[in-house]
C-alpha cells in the first residue's frame, strides 16, 4: 500500500449473530456495491478492501484479477485511466491508483483470490468499536491465496446515484417526540455533516427541527443499523454498520434496509429528507 | 416468578428486519427477568427466519430475514411464546470477580451513601448480583440490583475514557467495562476480569441471568 485514505479496512459480508455479546455485525457500508464488485468477477474472495478517499498500491506478485465498484471513483493502472466500475487482471508490478470522483464515500476492491488473514468470530470484517479486523495503512501488505474458480460474469455497469427522500419506519421512541416535532422531521430538510465514520453520520439541522429538544432519560435499548437518534443537544445521528449494540438516546425513526447503502454514499453538504413508510411497503422497496 | 401473570409486552418493529419485545420502558426487576426469560425461550424455539435473539435490560431484540418470515407472522409466534407459560427463572452460572476497590469516585460514592469507604465496599459485595444485560459496548455488563440504600445517581460529568476492567457504579447497579469507553458512571474499582475476548467463541463469559459474586482483590 503506497497511499491509503482514512477508514480503509477489510470488510466481508459481516459478523451477524454476536449482538448479544455487544458486537454489531459490521460489514460493508454499501453492501450492494460490495456485492456488485463480486458479481463483476463471477466468483470473488469473500473479503474486500473498503476505502474512502482513495488508495494506491503496487502488485508484487500476480497475476491477480480485481474488480472495483462503489460510488464514482477515478481509477488508473500504470497512469492509464480505466472506466469505473472496473474488472481487470493485474500483472506483477502494476501500480493501481484510486482517487475520489464524482460521488460517494465508500468504494470496494474485490479479488479473484482470498485475502489471507485470521478470522475473528468467523469474519474478517473490521469493527471499529470492538477493535476487530484489519485497518489498512501505508506500507501494509496483503497476501493472497490461490486464484479461485470463476464463472462467466456480466460486464461492469455503472450504478447511478439514487435520488429522493430516504424512506423510514417510525422508531422505537417516536412516541416521545411530540406531534409537531414529528411533523417537522418529515417536512424538513437536513444536511449531511463532515462528521461521519463507520459508526454513524451526524446531520446538520438548519431548520432547527430538534432545536430545544428536551433531554430525555431513557432506558438503554436495542439499536439497529439505520436508526436515527437525536442527541441531547438536538443533533441527529444516523447509526451505521459499526453501531453501538444499545443506546439511551431517543430513536425517532429507522432507515429502511433498501436505503442504507444510498445514505452511506451521501457526501457532506448533501440535503436529506425523510419519508415514513409502512413495514409492508418497506419490504417491497428497491434502492 | 410463581404463577404471577406476565404483563403483555409491546411487540414493535425496529426497522424492517428487527422485532422488539418490550417488557417495560423503565428498568425493574420484573421487566428484566421477563426479558431474560423470554430471550431464553425464543432462542430455544429456533424460530424460522430468526438470525439473532438479543436480551436487553427490559426488552428482547429479534433480528429476522423478512424474505423468510414476515413481521406479522413472527409477531404471532412471539405472542404464543409469551403466553405459553409463565416466565422461567433462569438458573445462571455463578462467577467470582475480584475487584481492587480504589476507584477515583469511591470516596465520593461512600459519602453520598453516608458510610465509610470500607463499609461501602462491604455493602457492595454483601450479596451476589445478577447480570441484567450485555450492552452499550462489547462485553459491557450491567449487574443489579443493589438495595435502595446503595442507589446513587450518575455523575454530572462524563469521563471521556475509562479502560477495560473498570468497575462502575450508578443507579443501583454495578457495571464492568471490557473495552475503553466513555462513561458518566462512578468509577469505584478495577478488575483483572475481562468479559471480552474475540479470539474465543463465545467471546464473552457472562450472560444475562448469570450471577456475579464480587470479592475484594488481595
Amino acid at each position: 500500500m503506497t497511499r491509503v485514505g482514512p477508514l480503509t479496512t477489510l470488510q466481508d459480508a459481516g459478523r451477524p449473530g454476536w449482538l448479544a455479546h455487544g458486537i454489531s455485525a459490521s460489514g460493508p457500508m454499501d453492501r450492494a456495491a460490495f456485492e456488485r464488485a463480486g458479481l463483476w468477477l463471477g466468483g470473488a474472495g469473500s473479503t474486500a478492501i473498503e476505502f474512502t478517499s482513495g488508495l494506491a498500491f503496487v502488485l508484487e506478485g500476480g497475476p491477480l484479477s480485481m474488480a472495483a465498484d462503489g460510488g464514482g471513483y477515478a481509477l488508473t493502472i500504470n497512469d492509464k485511466a480505466i472506466a469505473w466500475p472496473a474488472r481487470v487482471v493485474l500483472k506483477p508490478g502494476d501500480a493501481v491508483d484510486i482517487r475520489p470522483g464524482s460521488w460517494g464515500n465508500w468504494g470496494y476492491l474485490r479479488f479473484g483470490a482470498e485475502i489471507e488473514g485470521e478470522l475473528a468470530l468467523g469474519s474478517r470484517a473490521a469493527n471499529s468499536i470492538a477493535g476487530l479486523g484489519r485497518v489498512l495503512g501505508v506500507g501494509d501488505r496483503l497476501a493472497f491465496g490461490p486464484e479461485l474458480e470463476r464463472s462467466r460474469a456480466p460486464h461492469p455497469r455503472a450504478t447511478e446515484q439514487g435520488q429522493g427522500p430516504f424512506r423510514v419506519i417510525w422508531g422505537l421512541h417516536a412516541d416521545t417526540f411530540d406531534h409537531a416535532t414529528r411533523g417537522r422531521f418529515i417536512e424538513g430538510s437536513f444536511r449531511v455533516s463532515a462528521r461521519m465514520d463507520r459508526m454513524g453520520t451526524r446531520l446538520d439541522d438548519p431548520g432547527g427541527v430538534f432545536a430545544g429538544q428536551r433531554v430525555l432519560s431513557l432506558l438503554s435499548d436495542a439499536i439497529v443499523p439505520g436508526d436515527i437518534q437525536i442527541l441531547g443537544d438536538g443533533t441527529p445521528i444516523v447509526l451505521m454498520r459499526d453501531h453501538q449494540p444499545t443506546g439511551g438516546y431517543p430513536r425517532i425513526a429507522t432507515l429502511v434496509s433498501a436505503d442504507i447503502d444510498r445514505f452511506a454514499q451521501l457526501r457532506p453538504s448533501s440535503d436529506v429528507r425523510f419519508e415514513p413508510v409502512t413495514l409492508k411497503h418497506a419490504l417491497g422497496l428497491t434502492p | 416468578m410463581s404463577d404471577q401473570t406476565a404483563p403483555l409486552p409491546l411487540i414493535m418493529p425496529l426497522g424492517d428486519r428487527g422485532l422488539l419485545v418490550r417488557f417495560g420502558t423503565t428498568l425493574s426487576e420484573a421487566a428484566n427477568r421477563h426479558a431474560v426469560g423470554f430471550a431464553a425461550k425464543a432462542e430455544a424455539a429456533s424460530l424460522s427466519g430468526v438470525v439473532d435473539v438479543v436480551p436487553n435490560l427490559a426488552s428482547v431484540l429479534i433480528r429476522y430475514v423478512p424474505s423468510i418470515v414476515e413481521f406479522e407472522r413472527l409477531a404471532g409466534e412471539v405472542r404464543l411464546l409469551v403466553s405459553a407459560s409463565e416466565v422461567d427463572t433462569i438458573d445462571g452460572r455463578v462467577h467470582a470477580v475480584a475487584v481492587e476497590f480504589a476507584g477515583e469516585d469511591l470516596d465520593e460514592v461512600a459519602a453520598i451513601v453516608g458510610v465509610s469507604r470500607s463499609a461501602f465496599v462491604a455493602m457492595h459485595c454483601a450479596e451476589p448480583l445478577r447480570v441484567l444485560a450485555t450492552g452499550f459496548a462489547p462485553g459491557f455488563v450491567y449487574l443489579g440490583f443493589h438495595p435502595e440504600a446503595l442507589r446513587v445517581p450518575r455523575r454530572a460529568a462524563v469521563r471521556s475514557q475509562v479502560p477495560a476492567g473498570t468497575v462502575l457504579f450508578a443507579a443501583g447497579q454495578t457495571a464492568i467495562t471490557s473495552t475503553d469507553i466513555p462513561t458518566g458512571w462512578h468509577v469505584i474499582g478495577r478488575t483483572e476480569f475481562r468479559n471480552f475476548d474475540p479470539t474465543v467463541e463465545p467471546p464473552t463469559r457472562l450472560a444475562a441471568g448469570d450471577m456475579v459474586r464480587f470479592e475484594v482483590a488481595r
